[in-house]
């Protein structure tokens, strides 16, 4: 077990009020685990995702990592955001070496280590590219690159894939993978796409509407890559999507 | 994997040769051609109105275009009788001056529009007073400075003041301007708070200094010539249309105008283009 979360409870204070936007969420993520979190918009996701990560602080509750109890952002944990939110002034290269720039890695296992990954995401011959000179897919690849080099143990993904069209989608959820297998990481991944989670994950954990807590938790014990168009990814994805609507009530 | 093979193909082939880049480049030239020849025509309508008006009018205040560009020439070449000077001396001297002004100006509102933006503690100290001083006009105190500190310091005081407040605005508002999101991205990565200020911060308010230099410099020249209308000591482009106005030589008087035209804009076309080159440099486009 490495990832654990106890009891978590959030609420947003407001003008009269509040606003509870996590109650009782407990989950374990064992080691090497691959998890996506799915639920309806505004049940919570980025909040919990905020709070592993240490951007954010919980109401109440407990979560550790390996023991040892979260206070703050560390480098145990890398964060992927959905609006990429690489540096716009730092190259494809220097983007990447930002966290061992501010651990004082020295200069030259900074470059090694950058050329690794950028060999690893695939990005040979971008590496002093600006952003604004890439594409969303290969954004997202740096933004992926750029949070392994500070060697996390769990990688922290709130709809990495969101700001992408379909195909380059595909195409980014079969590179994680792979990436995934290489580096043999944690992943917890959010995402609202259905047939993205079971694409990906080992556990799906779906959440309910606010104030939110796990509903179920699907296991899928399949090998991948896993084929889209079979009969039990097709029955799991409908009987998912039948468990998400049945939990949005009518408006 | 696609991605890889495309990957090793160099950048620049992928992002600069396409067909349609040809075509572009035509397609630009004849554009500069046009705001070339638009430019030249509005010009050229704008002198004949001149001409047409001086003629008409038939004024001392108004004199024609080919006068004026006569002692404009004039100017340059032969030093004036009375002070001894060129144009390219006041010219200089005006230009030392606004320099000074502006560097003074910089060196303090650049680190303390930074701190401001960055630290509430800071700003709250800091905010009454700015917005104190912030509504006069830089020329209001012109008289003031120039008494108390002379002719020769009290220009650039003047200056400084035009400029400091609208480049500590920008910056301050640049730092505002931040997206979260790229300071969680920060501290996700292990930043504290120096390293935010030093690796976030500060680059990405770069392109709000750049913003407010050419801002500044522009208002620059604005109290350059007040200062020098109030009593600068050793010349200046100011107090050559001062004086001209005052001995009735209105060609010479326009023949200023038209440097301090040349000279403002030169300025801002200057600071935009070094402003493009460190955008581009920082790759911001
Ligand atoms: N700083 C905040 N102050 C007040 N309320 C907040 C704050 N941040 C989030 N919320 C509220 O908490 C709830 C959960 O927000 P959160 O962003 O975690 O949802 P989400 O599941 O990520 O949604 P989405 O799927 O749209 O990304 C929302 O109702 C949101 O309005
Ligand atoms: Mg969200």
């Amino acid at each position: 077990m490495m990832l654990s979360i106890e009891k978590l409870r959030k609420a947003f204070p407001l003008e009269e009020g509040e606003l509870v936007a996590i109650e009782d969420f407990t989950l374990d993520v064992k080691k090497g685990e691959f998890i996506c979190i799915l639920g309806p918009s505004g049940c919570g996701k980025t909040t919990i995702l905020r709070i592993i990560a240490g951007l954010d602080t919980q109401t109440s509750g407990k979560i550790s990592l390996d023991g040892k109890i979260i206070k703050g952002p560390g480098s145990d944990r890398g964060m992927v955001f959905q609006e990429f939110a690489l540096f716009p002034w730092r190259s494809v290269r220097k983007n990447i070496e930002f966290g061992m720039e501010l651990r004082k890695v020295p200069v030259k296992t900074r470059h090694e280590t950058s050329q690794k990954l950028i060999e690893l995401v695939g990005l040979e011959g971008f590496e002093d590219a600006h952003p604004h000179e890439l594409s969303g897919g290969m954004k997202q690849r740096v933004g992926i690159a750029r949070a392994l080099a500070n060697e996390p143990d769990i990688l922290l993904m709130d709809e990495p894939f969101g700001a992408l069209d379909a195909q380059t989608r595909n195409m980014m959820q079969k590179e994680l993978l792979r990436i995934w297998e290489e580096t043999k990481k944690t992943v917890v991944f959010i995402t609202h796409s259905v047939d993205e989670a079971v694409f990906l994950a080992d556990r799906i954990v779906v959440m309910g509407e606010r104030p939110s807590s796990i509903t179920e938790i699907y296991d899928i014990p399949w090998e991948r890559p896993r084929e889209r168009a079979s009969m039990e990814f097709a029955n799991l994805r409908k009987e998912i999507l039948a468990k998400l609507e049945m939990m949005v009530r009518p408006e | 994997m696609a991605m890889i093979t495309i990957g090793t193909i160099k950048r620049g082939l992928i992002t600069f040769i396409r067909p349609s880049d040809v075509s572009l480049k035509t397609d630009r030239r004849i554009q500069f051609v046009k705001t070339i020849i638009i430019t030249i025509f509005s010009l050229s309508v704008f002198i004949g109105v001149w001409w047409g008006l001086s003629l008409l009018i038939d004024t001392p205040f108004l004199p024609p275009p080919d006068i004026v560009f006569e002692a404009l020439l004039d100017s340059f070449i032969r030093p004036d009788i009375t002070t001894g000077r060129t144009m390219w001396d006041n010219v200089v001297t005006s230009s030392i001056r606004v320099a000074w002004g502006f560097a003074l100006a910089f060196v303090l509102a650049v680190p303390l529009g930074l701190v401001m933006g960055f630290s509430k503690t800071v700003e709250s100290f800091s905010k009454p007073v700015v917005e104190v001083f912030r509504p006069i006009a830089p020329i209001a105190w012109a008289p003031l400075l120039l008494i108390a500190m002379g002719g020769k310091v009290g220009p650039i005081i003047v200056i400084f003041i035009g400029v400091f407040f609208p480049l500590l605005s920008n910056i301050i508002f640049g730092v505002r301007s931040i997206q979260p999101i790229l300071m969680d991205a920060a501290r996700t990565l292990g930043a504290k708070r120096g390293d935010m200020f030093i690796k976030v911060i500060i680059p990405s308010t770069v392109p709000y200094i750049m913003t407010g230099i050419r801002i500044g410099l522009g208002i620059g020249w604005m109290c350059v010539v007040a200062a020098e209308f109030l009593g600068a000591v050793g010349g200046g482009v100011g107090q050559y249309v001062q004086f001209k106005t005052e001995v009735n030589r209105f060609d010479q008087v326009f023949a200023g105008l038209i440097v301090f035209s040349i000279l403002g804009l030169s300025t801002t076309e200057l600071s935009g283009w070094v402003e493009r080159r460190v955008m581009k440099r920082m790759g911001l486009k």
